[in-house]
């Protein structure tokens, strides 16, 4: 058995829990995902309808799926999406997560980008490194300009953060 | 916006002006120089006429001294001026360049200077990454990434990624796939750290003649694959190649498609894949290190 994995596919986080990032997942990558990722959730940051097949796979395995529309961080309500990524980034019962776009470049690229800042705490030099190699180096300053502004606040579970995140005490 | 867009336009004119009077002095540098210093002193000469000759005031010298950033560039343009006259430094080093590009063909090997660690510009790369970040930052090493479960990849950690390797990857084992002698700041942060280092020193495959041997990789990956030494870091010297050509195999363990093994193995290469690394995944006889690890119950590997 040959398993494909969905373009740019690549795992962000694996402590106790398990968070990945890709390109938009197509059957021929179904496969790969049910028989080793084993997810509980879906996040999907882009622009297209969920199509029939996609839909069918994600009941058939029982994976929570949730579309948060973005076309690029420089969308108006930009903020409120990125919140809603990020209330379920935090909640250790959604995981193992998978969050992609279409190409898992750019819409990923930031959303990672700001869980290594805010959540991590990585050094900007990191994170633009990261935001290169899965982008080919294409079209990022607005992107990562966004990254490095990037700020919110979240009222969250403490019992529920996953391990990796660090938390002012 | 409209009107940021505007600045945005007349500061790109100007720039485009500099470039251009720069590229013309350069020209003129270049064809004309002795003409152009014969007009840089006479005007001096000219000015200290008029305005007085003793005063120095238009001293071209006191000018370049006063303006630290000229004196700088003076200098520079000086130290080039001196090691130019001397026969045969430049020429030389000149003809080398010429003869390692031109060898690529011939049976002398180039080596690439992804392949060689260089401890002075990993010093030089840890001072400048410093200089730009505050305290409570974790600094990852450059081309760092998950591979699956608790194997990481990357290129050459250097002491600013310690704390990030040691407090939140919590590293056991630390693999280095470079012939050279492992730094000593590194083996000193590893034995505070207690992690254990794996090294398996292999040159990457060049063209034509050099090739990763296929046993010695297949012993890196008994010991990369082995939960006992997880979390394990992978590295080489930029974590492109050598690096890149173990994670490939790594992914035919987990039976994923060669096309998604080399897209993988260019993102993290780029510019440079190789052809031959990509040749030497796909060519990567995997029955006996694949009868190990079934052996020992390690596949499929956890993610």
């Amino acid at each position: 058995m040959v398993y494909i994995p969905p373009l740019n596919f690549a795992p962000v986080v694996s402590t106790e829990v398990s968070l990945y990032r890709s390109g938009y997942p197509m059957p021929l990558n179904y496969a790969f995902i049910a028989d080793q990722l084993h997810l509980r959730t879906i996040i999907y940051v882009g622009d297209k309808e969920l199509s029939e097949d996609y839909n069918e796979f994600l009941t058939q395995h029982n994976i929570q799926y949730h579309f948060v529309h973005m076309n690029s961080c420089r969308d108006k309500n930009v903020q409120e999406q990125m919140d809603k990524v990020l209330r379920l980034i935090v909640d250790r019962a959604n995981y193992p997560i998978l969050i992609h776009s279409n190409k898992g470049k750019h819409r990923v690229g930031v959303v990672v980008g700001i869980i290594r800042k805010l959540l991590q705490g990585w050094s900007t030099t990191g994170i633009y490194q990261e935001y290169d190699i899965f982008s080919g180096g294409l079209k990022g300053q607005v992107d990562l300009e966004f990254i490095t502004m990037f700020d919110t606040e979240l009222i969250v579970r403490r019992d529920h953060l996953p391990d990796f995140v660090k938390w002012e005490r | 916006m409209e009107a940021t867009g505007e600045r945005h336009k007349v500061k790109w004119f100007n720039g485009g002006m500099v470039q251009r009077m720069e590229d013309r002095l350069r020209d003129i540098l270049e064809r004309d120089s002795n003409n152009l210093l014969r007009l840089l002193k006479s005007e001096d000469e000219e000015l200290e006429l008029k305005f007085g000759l003793d005063t120095g005031a238009y001293d071209l010298h006191r000018m370049i001294d006063e303006d630290a950033g000229m004196k700088m560039r003076v200098e520079e343009i000086i130290k080039r001026f001196y090691i130019d006259a001397v026969p045969g430094i430049s020429n030389r080093e000149a003809q080398r360049e010429k003869e390692v590009t031109g060898q690529k063909n011939t049976e002398k090997l180039e080596e690439d200077v992804d392949d060689v660690y260089d401890a002075e510009e990993h010093r030089g790369k840890s001072d400048a990454i410093r200089q730009e970040t505050c305290e409570e930052e974790v600094i990852p090493p450059e081309n760092f990434s998950h591979v699956v479960g608790e194997i990481y990849r990357s290129s050459f950690p250097r002491p600013e990624n310690f704390s990030f390797l040691q407090q939140r990857i919590k590293l056991k084992s630390i693999m280095v796939l470079i012939p050279e002698e492992y730094p000593q700041e590194n083996l000193e942060f590893m034995a505070r750290a207690g992690i254990k280092l794996f090294q398996f020193g292999m040159s990457g495959n060049k063209e034509p003649f050099v090739n990763i041997p296929s046993d010695l990789l297949t012993s890196a990956l008994e010991v990369a694959i082995n939960p006992e030494n997880h979390p394990v870091l992978i590295h080489c010297n930029r974590g492109k190649h050598r690096t890149g050509c173990l994670v490939g195999c790594i992914r035919r363990l987990q039976n994923w498609s060669l096309t998604m093994i080399f897209d993988e193995y260019r993102r993290f290469a780029f510019p440079k894949a190789r052809a031959l690394d990509q040749q030497f995944i796909e060519m990567y006889d995997e029955d006996k290190i694949k009868r190990i690890a079934q052996e020992k119950q390690w596949l499929p590997i956890q993610w």
